[in-house]
């Protein structure tokens, strides 16, 4: 198993704060489809559609750099910017980070850090899913849910996880495979 | 406070608060942020802008769950009021710490290798490049007539090749001026760790638990 160069944490940190400056673009979005969906009291609803964008450096990390790790470190970085950014969820920010990570991480850990393809993908989005899903239980209050509607926010949620996180991560590493800059792709 | 210290401080708080539900000890931790926000002189812009983001989102959060669900008046309170209490911590850690000075303290007082904190370093301070990269690359592909979105996967193939790129350089140009992984190092600035750092943040973690458990609302 690869272990950690200089040369893969400068990359991963690089390619988080890429995700966070591409990121920052849509906040506002967020903030727009929170109001314009807050009224009708369906504001978690605009987290759940936008989450896939946040958590895509996770995959995206864990695809490409292959270190056990990677997809932690991916995201968790990726909440450290955004925080010294000027995010202002804080604390909170860098657990969520931590979190979403570790949800990804699991997906290419059950694959044991050797098959990188489809199954990985959609595994990755499914534990992400689950494992931020049962983080927001807690954080957010959302056990208080109507169980119909906790049913919808965690189906609008891996919709997201898996046209981000796995769709979109899948279509830019096949670009990637395509210009032979990915390890051991054939 | 060292910042190691206060960064584990921060994250501990916000952990047990995220599953603790006494709407009281939440009161206590924004007021005692914002007292140290006001004797650490953040800006009042930024504190207008702490305040009225989270005002909103909590409130529509608060909303939904009340007619989404069903709670009782001190959930929604805690929910709240834990909103706020993420926000202030978290405002009072970014005010009041330095990046640098962050890095360094995790690499002489948290024994974090030194091949993470000068890696993590290398590539934080290419952010104003980052930044422009991320827009040249939307400014030549208008050129040629494409309008790269969030979810174009061309934007973020272009942008992992230029990180590709300038990670192998950094690490060359890191490893040719003498750094070895691993290697022991001296220090040019030392982070201090005192005894009064360790009694500050035991003191507040006890009074949080004290609070909490207490049988307070």
């Amino acid at each position: 198993m690869k272990a950690w160069h200089i040369r893969d944490i400068i990359l991963v940190t690089i390619l988080a704060i890429f995700m966070g400056v591409i990121f920052w673009v849509i906040n506002p979005v967020y903030t727009l489809l929170a109001a314009a969906l807050a009224p009708f009291g369906l504001q978690p609803l605009a987290n759940e559609i936008l989450l896939g964008v946040w958590v895509m450096a996770g995959p995206l990390a864990g695809f490409i750099i292959r270190i056990p790790g990677a997809a932690t470190l991916g995201e968790f970085l990726g909440a450290v910017v955004e925080m010294f950014l000027g995010g202002i969820w804080g604390a909170s920010t860098l657990i969520s980070g931590a979190v979403q990570g570790l949800g990804a991480e699991i997906g290419f850990a059950a694959m044991r850090y050797k098959k990188y393809n489809w199954v990985t993908l959609v595994l990755t989005a499914l534990t992400t899913t689950i494992v931020t899903f049962a983080w927001d239980l807690v954080r957010s209050g959302y056990s208080a849910y109507h169980f119909g509607f906790l049913i919808l926010l965690f189906a609008v949620r891996f919709c997201s996880v898996f046209l981000f996180g796995g769709v979109l991560t899948k279509l830019i590493t096949n670009l990637l495979a395509r210009a032979h800059v990915l390890p051991n792709v054939k | 406070m060292n910042p190691s210290l206060k960064l584990a401080l921060v994250i501990l708080i916000a952990l047990e608060v995220s599953f603790t539900q006494v709407w009281t000890v939440n009161v206590a931790l924004i007021i005692i942020s914002l007292i140290l926000m006001f004797v650490g002189h953040v800006k009042w812009k930024r504190l207008l802008w702490l305040t009225v983001v989270p005002l909103f989102f909590a409130s529509a959060l608060v909303w939904s769950l009340a007619l989404q669900g069903t709670t009782t008046h001190h959930f929604l309170i805690v929910i709240f009021t834990r909103m706020f209490v993420y926000v202030y911590m978290g405002g009072l850690f970014t005010q009041t710490t330095n990046p640098l000075t962050l890095t360094r303290s995790l690499e002489q007082n948290a024994k974090l290798p030194s091949k993470f904190a000068y890696g993590f370093l290398a590539a934080f301070n290419l952010m104003p490049k980052i930044q422009a990269e991320v827009a040249t690359i939307k400014a030549a592909a208008l050129m040629r007539g494409q309008v790269l979105h969030v979810w174009s996967p061309q934007l973020y193939f272009k942008v992992i090749l230029a990180a590709m790129n300038w990670s192998d350089q950094l690490a060359a140009a890191m490893t040719s001026h003498g750094f070895v992984e691993g290697a022991p190092r001296t220090h040019a600035v030392t982070v201090a760790l005192r005894a009064r750092d360790w009694w500050l943040c035991g003191i507040s973690l006890i009074l949080v638990q004290v609070g909490l458990f207490i049988g307070l609302p």
